[in-house]
């Protein structure tokens, strides 16, 4: 038994003025035939990271489709957690020197949470890497199927790290990944890729009346009335800010009235955080025009809406790894984006469809630019991504992918 | 020149139609006396944290009201911060052992901070113990300082650590002023500056705090399960012993008997970092078991200020049931959203209750269930203590006055204090 989250009810049902009562029908029967099937879902925290947020989203409505699944968090302790940490920072890519001790601390706590895991379960889901070496200690649960769920993008992780991991993952039943670009050619286990998926009905993304919109921009100086640059994005070097502000120089230039926000996603908490904040900083003391948020107090799901569904044009200039799930918020809310293609931004911007690409900073500028120049064109952009979410990347498109995931380990077993 | 952290515009007008003209006029009346005055305030940080939400409102406002105010952060490897952390800690009373090298470490940045140090002020203002030295060091290496200096504490040195206290004393003993929370939080061997107390307030004008309507309430209400049509209490909180989240559950439960629609929504404020919390929030997520009217949110779950808003606004009593409380601002946001406020007899909860007329000061959990129960019962005396409540605070705890208790100690460190503005202020001169 591992550490339990609090999760609210929710009905599927709810999702039928969104997705539609066919989808909605559909999901219900292919529930059916595993109904009561018991899934433990298991990640290293249940909070703040896109994984938790699909979990808190995917959980509740799985249960009110009938099956008993099970969220359960495996927690470290100190000197676990930094060795996670260090895991999680060379299976990304950055560079890290990994030794013995590391394997061993890693291995011991494994083999400890292996212990604890004494109810029997059809499926486990690991969502993390950290915990996957369980699954070689593991000595109850000999029928369940083992699924890793890896929401990072492996493909650049360092080699040592990863054939440490592979050895672990090669024992799983399935392997999943979320695009086809962050999964490993060098696994014999089946893989599927299941795209993660937002929430419409979350916070983030509700509906907000305009008044409360322009309360949460003006509390931060920004002119509801001027157009807007949005970028999104972590506090570090790869989410390239300070070319964002470049960008927003070239456009500046022609339409001295555009504003930029940028929405710092994660506080800068160590040296090199610090250091891309400082850099950021130094570029926008001296211009009224560039609002850094939050300063101070984190902001919150209506918060983050608002300024989502504020931007005349959402921007994400550079992206480090992952998903950049937040370009998918930004065209369900109709925004038009342009984007660099990194990472799986090209998966939800097609090219002149739902948006456009762009890799310098002066492609960016005129992208940008275009946009501004052509409402009409910017609205159609804005218009098809919208469609492009709601058939490819809501929950219930997840949930449906989960489903043919579980039938067919159930029908394996 | 230390790292400049960039804030946004704000315009202290807008604040006219929530203060009035006579508090107005008096911020104006300062705001005279100091035009143009240089004011900087160094801090540890622009993220996270009280002191940075604070600056990211006062110096906005300094600006527009026509003085020229910076906001500027120390520098510092993680070494200096694990060890400003673990002296943070044991003022507040945590012990740490505590070793030469870690008062090297604090000297050897205050000193490179104080070397980075190269314009002059009429005001500089220190936030907290990290970068309390910097004037000890410019001194030093300059051999003057210009303009006031004033160190602002916002913890409670109470049960400060001694040899950690004795560290730091030295280098306060030497600024003009000192600005504490509460006269209670003053070391007694502090002498040297100027004491004032000056307690915080809430923004009025924030998504925290800012008007919603009803629909935009219901709305969020909603998304996190809560009914809008049922009773509803709250107790917005770190979960932590101190905080009683297992007690509140207890109290909702005493509740319950008589009020079977009720509602109980416990927000905590988690840090990712931190094991106790995460302990106190399963043993919370426990004691509620499967009452699915009791719901258990977090800021890391995407709930933020205004979502805070919405369910202080919902709620028919705002908990804060609290055994050790510092200031304890959530119940002035609370009572500011006109709901009454049951909350514990501790810390600077006192001075925002009038106890029997905004809400109730209560000792024991059998109070607190009473209370809470009589506020059920009296729909119509609940909304006069709500209404009386939105009154103490437009008196006492806006950032309004805020402003106005800095531009006071501005001016009387200066000399430039005169009869006539300083006829209602509550900030407390403590010592001179």
């Amino acid at each position: 038994m591992y550490g339990t989250l609090a999760l609210s009810h929710r009905a599927l049902d709810e999702l039928a003025g969104v997705a539609g009562e066919r989808t909605i029908a559909e999901l219900r029967a292919a529930a059916r035939s595993i109904e009561g099937l018991r899934v433990l879902n298991l990640s290293v925290t249940g909070f703040g990271t896109g994984t938790a947020e699909l979990l808190n989203s995917s959980v509740p409505l799985l249960t009110d489709l009938g099956l008993d699944v099970h969220w359960q968090v495996v927690r470290a302790s100190e000197d676990a957690a930094s060795v996670n940490r260090a895991m999680y920072d060379a299976l990304s890519g950055r560079s890290v020197s990994w030794t013995q001790e590391m394997t061993d601390t890693w291995l011991r706590y494994a083999a400890m949470n292996g212990d604890l895991l004494t109810e029997e379960f059809d499926v486990i889901i690991v969502h993390d890497p950290q915990p996957l070496a369980m699954r070689s200690y593991v000595e109850t649960n000999l029928r369940a199927k083992w699924v890793m769920h890896s929401h990072l993008d492996l493909s650049s992780a360092q080699p040592e790290v990863w054939m440490l991991l592979r050895g672990h993952v090669e024992k799983f039943d399935l392997a999943i990944f979320p695009a086809e670009s962050f999964a490993r050619q060098d696994v014999s286990i089946p893989v599927r890729i299941v795209t993660p998926a937002i929430d419409p009905l979350s916070a983030r993304n509700m509906p907000l009346p305009d008044d409360l919109v322009r309360t949460v921009l003006m509390q931060s100086g920004v002119d509801p009335d001027r157009p807007i640059l949005c970028q999104m994005a972590p506090c570090e070097a790869a989410s390239d800010l300070t070319g964002v502000v470049d960008a927003w120089h070239l456009v500046k230039e022609r339409r001295p009235d555009v504003q930029l926000v940028i929405v710092l996603m994660t506080q800068p908490t160590d040296p090199t955080g610090r250091a891309c904040y400082e850099d950021l900083a130094s570029r926008a003391i001296d211009e009224p025009d560039v609002f850094i948020v939050p300063v101070g107090r984190p902001l919150g799901d209506v918060e983050i809406n608002a300024f989502q569904r504020s931007a005349t044009v959402m921007v994400q200039k550079g992206l480090r790894k992952g998903f950049g799930l937040w370009i998918s918020d930004a065209l369900w809310k109709g925004r038009p984006c342009v984007v660099a293609p990194v990472g799986s931004l090209p998966e939800q911007i097609v090219d002149g469809e739902t948006g456009l690409l762009a890799s310098t900073t002066e492609e960016f500028a005129s992208c940008i630019e275009r946009l501004l120049d052509n409402p009409e064109f910017a609205g159609k952009l804005g218009e098809n991504g919208h469609r492009h979410v709601a058939s490819r990347f809501l929950i219930t498109r997840y949930l449906r992918d989960y489903l043919a995931i579980l039938n067919s380990l159930h029908r394996m077993a | 020149m230390l790292g400049s952290v960039p804030t946004t515009p704000k315009s202290i007008e807008a604040y006219r139609a929530v203060i009035g003209d006579e508090r107005m006029e008096e911020i104006l009346g300062f705001a005279q006396q100091l035009r143009g005055a240089r004011v900087l305030h160094v801090n540890a940080t622009a993220f996270g944290g009280g002191v940075a939400e604070i600056l990211a409102t006062l110096i906005p406002l300094m600006n527009d009201i026509g003085l020229d105010a910076d906001w500027q952060v120390i520098r510092g490897a993680d070494e200096f911060f694990n060890v400003t952390k673990a002296m943070h800690n044991s003022l507040q009373g945590m012990y740490y052992d505590w070793t030469p090298a870690m008062r090297e470490i604090w000297l050897s940045y205050n000193r490179m901070n104080a070397e980075a140090f190269d314009a002059s002020y009429d005001f500089v203002v220190i936030h907290d113990p990290q970068p309390a030295a910097v004037p000890t060091f410019l001194e030093e290496r300059t051999g003057r300082r210009d303009g006031k200096w004033v160190w602002r504490c916002h913890i409670d040195l109470t049960d400060a650590q001694s040899d950690v206290w004795d560290i730091l004393r030295p280098h306060v003993e030497r600024y003009d002023g000192a600005i504490f929370t509460l006269p209670d939080y003053v070391k007694d061997d502090l002498a040297g500056p100027e004491i004032f107390s000056v307690p915080p307030a809430i923004d009025p004008l924030s998504p925290k705090n800012v008007d919603l309507s009803s629909e935009t309430v219901d709305e969020i209400l909603s998304r996190y399960g809560v009914d809008p049509q049922r009773p509803m209490v709250t107790q917005i909180s770190r979960f932590d012993p101190w905080k009683d989240p297992l007690g509140v559950i207890d109290v909702y439960r005493t509740a319950k008997h008589e009020f079977p629609d009720l509602q109980l929504v416990m927000i905590a404020s988690m840090a990712s970092d931190d094991p106790e919390g995460w302990s106190w929030y399963e043993r919370t997520v426990r004691r509620a078991g499967e009452d699915f009217d009791i719901h258990i949110l977090s800021n890391l779950n995407g709930v933020g200020n205004v979502e805070v808003n919405a369910f202080q606004r919902a709620a028919r009593v705002v908990i804060q049931k609290s055994v050790r409380e510092g200031f304890g601002l959530v119940v002035s946001e609370a009572l500011w959203k006109g709901r009454p406020v049951v909350a514990g007899n501790v810390g600077g909860i006192p001075l925002q209750i009038e106890d029997g007329k905004t809400g109730f000061l209560v000792n024991t959990a059998d109070e607190c269930s009473e209370k809470l129960l009589y506020l059920l019962r009296n729909r119509k005396a609940a909304d006069q203590m709500g209404a009386r409540g939105v009154e103490f605070v437009r008196d006492r705890f806006l950032t309004t006055r805020y402003l106005r208790d800095y531009l006071h100690i501005f001016c009387q460190l200066s000399g430039k204090e005169s009869a006539t503005t300083a006829s209602h202020t509550r900030m407390q001169r403590v010592r001179p």
